[in-house]
Parts: structure tokens; sequence; C-alpha cells
């Protein structure tokens, strides 16, 4: 299958920059002209890495919802919005295919994860309600890794749109997705 | 495709029922309810935002006949302005008699609204404000507002067009964020910068006519808990996504509030970007009040000092909106204003102000680009890059404390 899609990215970033700015009079449309080409660099970098993005984050809300499940569900949890959040949590996991979700379409992942995100925020949301030793267990051994990991992911994916005053500092997102090749899933180690 | 689950469905297409509940559940000040919900009653329509100039001059022109009075009038040179990120801004030429007599030429500036904007505010909160500010510290001068889409279609406020730079040379930066001054310019600006800043907060509200803004009680939490509803309804409006780190600091947010003394005028966004100077490096204007609200002035120090928002200097220090170090930029301010720093609130509000541009840049940005109902989905695409960097900041605020108890 031809051309490539980063084949037509580059043709149209070249076009943009060597032939439709110079000839840009309006400073209004030069300005926007511009960001276009930048938007088409990093759809460069990026576009063949977001269905490995989504797959990836996946199986990382998928563990930690696995976590929270194994952590609170106990008698001391009893709070009637916590529990009925776990059990939407339950079934959410015992829809969703595992072992072949890497089969399924980007837009089935896209809409997993975001049924997934939807149920931790409105754990997050309820947690005031939760035992204190529970709490502090769900927030340091459970969240704040996992937020670390977001951040580090997320700041890197975006490090080519041109903000970052750290970049230099951070990773490629490939790096961060791939080893030799193969992306980096939970219990594979770290990339 | 946007719209996976039932919530992301109700963001797109409101229903008056969900649009009732998230107004019960974020309490905020009455007119930016006002347009929270105009915002929301009028996603459902599928309408791209388009400016037609030859219409806007027509409609432009028309409205300013009516609210001078003056069929006579000279309406000419109506040009679109780059370098904005949230409102539509055109220059134009009028020739009219301001108060009756005499005839005289201004170059004018229109501040309209898109159909939604990245950050959706008011044009009387706006407008009052920049008038109570006039001699407070140096503003342009608003000749007229229309606050609803009656004449134009869209919001608007029209104001003098002042001359002035806002990026120096090479300056380039998005929205001026994160700008480089030379030491020369430094220099000059950065104690101006200061002493401005303290005039907003030292600003006796209370003697205003500020009818658009609700009036907060002293030491008390209320000035506080309306701007963090405010970012919180916004996210839960407009997010594409949800993110369990926003929940997370929203959490952080409530549990930690504390109450605010004496209420000042929060400027909202002073940075680089906002305000212009001259060539004899005087600050001529300080711009973009939109944000502006009733609260605690380490509301504001807090976002001027944040680093996303500074520039190193030569040796890589990181400089205040590019132009003096953070300790020297308190301790001017504090020498200004009479007002104290404390490092306590500086975290929260530090914590709140990432918040906050999480909500622009990574909700609402995106949200407009979507429903493209901007003049500027492009670079609302592209804003979202910032915003990451504020989730990023935000998660190693919240990180290092580690404390939702």
């Amino acid at each position: 299958m031809g051309p490539e899609i980063s084949q037509f990215l580059a043709g149209m970033k070249k076009t943009v920059e060597q032939v439709v700015l110079p000839n840009l009079h309006d400073r209004f449309a030069q300005e926007q002209a511009g960001i276009v080409a930048a938007t088409l660099a990093f759809l460069e970098q990026v576009h063949d890495k977001v269905f490995h993005y989504e797959l990836l984050e996946q199986h990382l809300y998928g563990r930690l919802l696995r976590q929270i499940l194994e952590l609170l569900s106990v008698p001391e949890v009893s709070d009637p919005e916590i529990v009925d959040t776990l059990a939407g949590i339950q079934r959410q996991l015992a829809e969703d295919p595992r072992g072949d979700i890497h089969l399924y379409s980007y837009d089935y992942l896209r809409a997993s994860n975001e049924s997934m995100k939807e149920l931790l925020c409105a754990l997050i949301r309820q947690q005031p309600a939760l035992p204190d030793a529970l709490r502090t267990t769900l927030e340091a051994d459970l969240l704040q890794p996992f937020f670390r990991d977001l951040e580090q992911r997320e700041r890197s994916w975006v490090k080519p749109l041109g903000f970052d005053a750290q970049a230099a500092q951070l990773p490629d997102i490939a790096e961060l997705l791939y080893r030799d090749n193969r992306l980096q899933l939970p219990g594979d180690g770290p990339p | 495709m946007i719209d996976r689950t039932p919530t992301q469905r109700l963001r797109s297409a409101p229903t008056a029922d969900w649009i009732r509940d998230v107004r019960a559940r974020f309490p905020v000040e009455r007119t930016i309810d006002e347009v929270l919900t105009r915002k929301l009653k009028g996603r459902g329509r599928p309408l791209e935002h388009r400016t037609d100039p030859g219409t806007l001059a027509q409609r432009l022109e028309h409205y300013l006949h009516a609210v001078t009075g003056q069929p006579d009038l000279e309406f000419t040179n109506l040009q679109r302005l780059t370098g904005g990120a949230s409102k539509e801004q055109f220059t134009f030429d009028l020739r009219w008699r301001p108060d009756g007599s005499a005839r005289v030429s201004r170059k004018l500036i229109l501040r309209m609204d898109p159909g939604e904007s990245i950050v959706e505010t008011h044009r009387l909160r706006e407008t009052q404000l920049l008038r109570a500010m006039a001699g407070v510290v140096p503003v342009p001068e608003v000749l007229w507002v229309d606050p609803t889409p009656e004449h134009l279609g869209h919001p608007f406020l029209i104001a003098e067009f002042l001359r002035g730079t806002v990026q120096p040379e090479g300056g380039d930066k998005a929205s001026g964020l994160g700008m480089y001054f030379a030491p020369d310019l430094r220099a000059e600006l950065k104690v101006q910068f200061v002493r401005h800043l303290a005039s907003i907060h030292r600003f006796d509200w209370r003697t205003a006519a500020l009818s658009a803004y609700d009036h907060p009680r002293t030491d008390h939490r209320e000035a506080t808990a309306w701007s963090l509803a405010t970012w919180e309804r916004v996210w839960h409006e407009d997010t594409l996504e949800s993110h369990p780190l926003m929940d997370y600091a929203a959490a952080w947010l409530k549990a930690h509030m504390p109450a605010v003394e004496t209420p000042v005028v929060v400027h909202g966004d002073y940075r680089s970007g906002n305000f212009m100077y001259t060539d004899d490096l005087r600050i001529n204007a300080v711009l973009d009040w939109e944000l502006a609200h009733l609260g605690d002035h380490h509301e504001d120090l807090a976002y001027t000092a944040s680093d996303i928002l500074g520039c190193p200097d030569e040796n890589g220090t990181m400089l205040v909106c590019g132009l003096l170090p953070r300790d020297e930029f308190f301790a001017r301010y504090h020498e200004l204003s009479g007002l104290p720093v404390d490092p306590e609130r500086l975290f929260y509000f530090e914590v709140l102000n990432y918040y906050k541009m999480a909500v622009i840049a990574v909700a609402t940005s995106l949200r407009t680009a979507h429903g493209r109902r901007t003049h500027l989905d492009a670079m609302m695409n592209l804003l979202s890059g910032f915003g990451y960097i504020a989730l990023s900041h935000l998660q190693r605020l919240l990180g290092d404390r580690s404390n939702l108890q």
C-alpha cells in the first residue's frame, strides 16, 4: 500500500513551507499556515505510533483497575457510590477482550480506554469516603506510580509540538513504547 | 469519531437536564454561569465558525451608526489582527464626533467572541474592569460593548488601538508564552511589570462599578471556591476525554482551599505577551483582562511566577516571564504592594493555576477545534502541547506532596 502516510505528510509540509507560506501576504494567513506546517511536522513523528499508544494504555488502565478491585473489594468499603463504581469496573473488565485486544479496531480501543478512564475518575472523586488506610494505600501504591508513568508518556507524546523547555531531557515517544522494535507491555520489564 | 461513551455524547450535544445538573454541581459567578450556559446551549448546533469580512464590516458599520447616532461617520480599513488565541480581533479606522462636536479619526480594535473560545468569558466583565483600571495601570479605553450576539452575531467590545510592542524582535512565541527579553529590555521593564501588578492588587474595587462581578466575602473561601468551580465546570463541559490526574487535583484543591483574608482584583493572565511597551521602553498597556475576577493575590503571583511561563536568562537562571528571578519578583512585589507573600498559598495557587492551564489548553482548546468553533482550529489543536506540559507540572507538584488527606 502506498504511498505511506509519512510520505503524504512530508509532501504537504514541504508544499506549505516552500510554496504556500512565501506567497502569502496576509499576516493572519501566514501565521495559520505556519501552524499547519508545525502540525504536519508533529503528525510525521507520531502517526505510526497511535495504535500502540492506545494499546499500551488499554493494558495499563486495565491493570490499574484490576489492582484497585483487589484492594477495595473488602468489607470495610461500604460506601454505596464506591461499591457501585467497583461493580462498574468489574463489568467493564469482564466485557473487554484481553488476550486478543490487539486485533480490535482503533475505535474500539479508544472507547474501551475512555470507559476505563471515566470509571477511574469516578473512583478518585469518591475516594474521600474510603477508610483512611485504604485511601493511603490506593494513593501511594497505585495512583502515584500510575500518574508518574502517565506524565512521562504524555509529555514525550507532545514533545514534537515544541512547547517544552525541557524537551532535550525527555525521551522520544518511540523510546518509551518500544524495545527492540517491540511494544513494551506491563510485565515485559522496563523499556 | 470522538463521542464513544454516554458522557462524551452529552458533552457534545448537551441536554437540558445535563446542563441543569452541571450548573447545580459547580456554583460559579452569575455572569460566568451566563456565558458557560450560553456556550452549552449553542453546542448542539452543527455550525462551523466562519467570519465573512464583508458581512462583518456591514454589520459593524450599522452598529456604529446606531450607537453614535451619526449617519455621516466614516468607517474604513477593517483588518484582521494576528497573535491572539481566544478572541477574533480586527482593527479599523473611524472618523466621527465622539462628543458631538469636532470630528476626530481614531484607529480602534474590535474584540469579538468566536463561536466557542479557548476561554469563554464575558465582554461586560472585561469592559467594566478595563474602565475601572483607567488611571490605575495603563489600559486601553473601551468605547462600546455588546455582551450579547445581537448586533454582530457574537459578543464584542470596541476599544482604542494602542501602538507598541508585545513581542520583541524574534520573540516568535505562541501568544507570547515563555518569551525571551534581552538584558537591556529586562532592566527597563521588570520594575514596571511588578509595579503594575502591585497596583492592580492594591486597587479598592469596592469603589468601582463592577456589577458584573459577584463580590466575595472577606476571610472566606468563597472567592477561591468560585474560581475552582469555574475551571472544574469547564473541564467537565469541554474535555474530549477523561484524565484521572484532573479529578485527583480537583479533590486536592477542595481539601486544601485557604480562606482569602482580603479579596483583590486578580488579573488572571498577567504575563509576558499580555503587556505592551513603547519604543522608549515604557509599559503602555496591560492587556487581556478577560479572566479577571476578585480573589487571592497569590493566584496572580503564582501564575505569573510559574516556570511554564518563564524563560531562562543567558546563564540558565529561570526568569519570571523572562524578566527577573523569582526571589526578586516576590521581594519587589512585597515592597511595592505591602501585601504578604506566603509560600504555602503560593503552592496552593500554583496547583490551581496548572489545573486551570490544563483545563484551557487540553480540554477547551481541543473541544473548540473538535467543533470547528473558532477562527483558530489548527492552533487550538497545537496548544494542547502546552496543556500536557501543564498537566506534567501538576503531577510533579502533587506527587511531591503526595497528600490528599
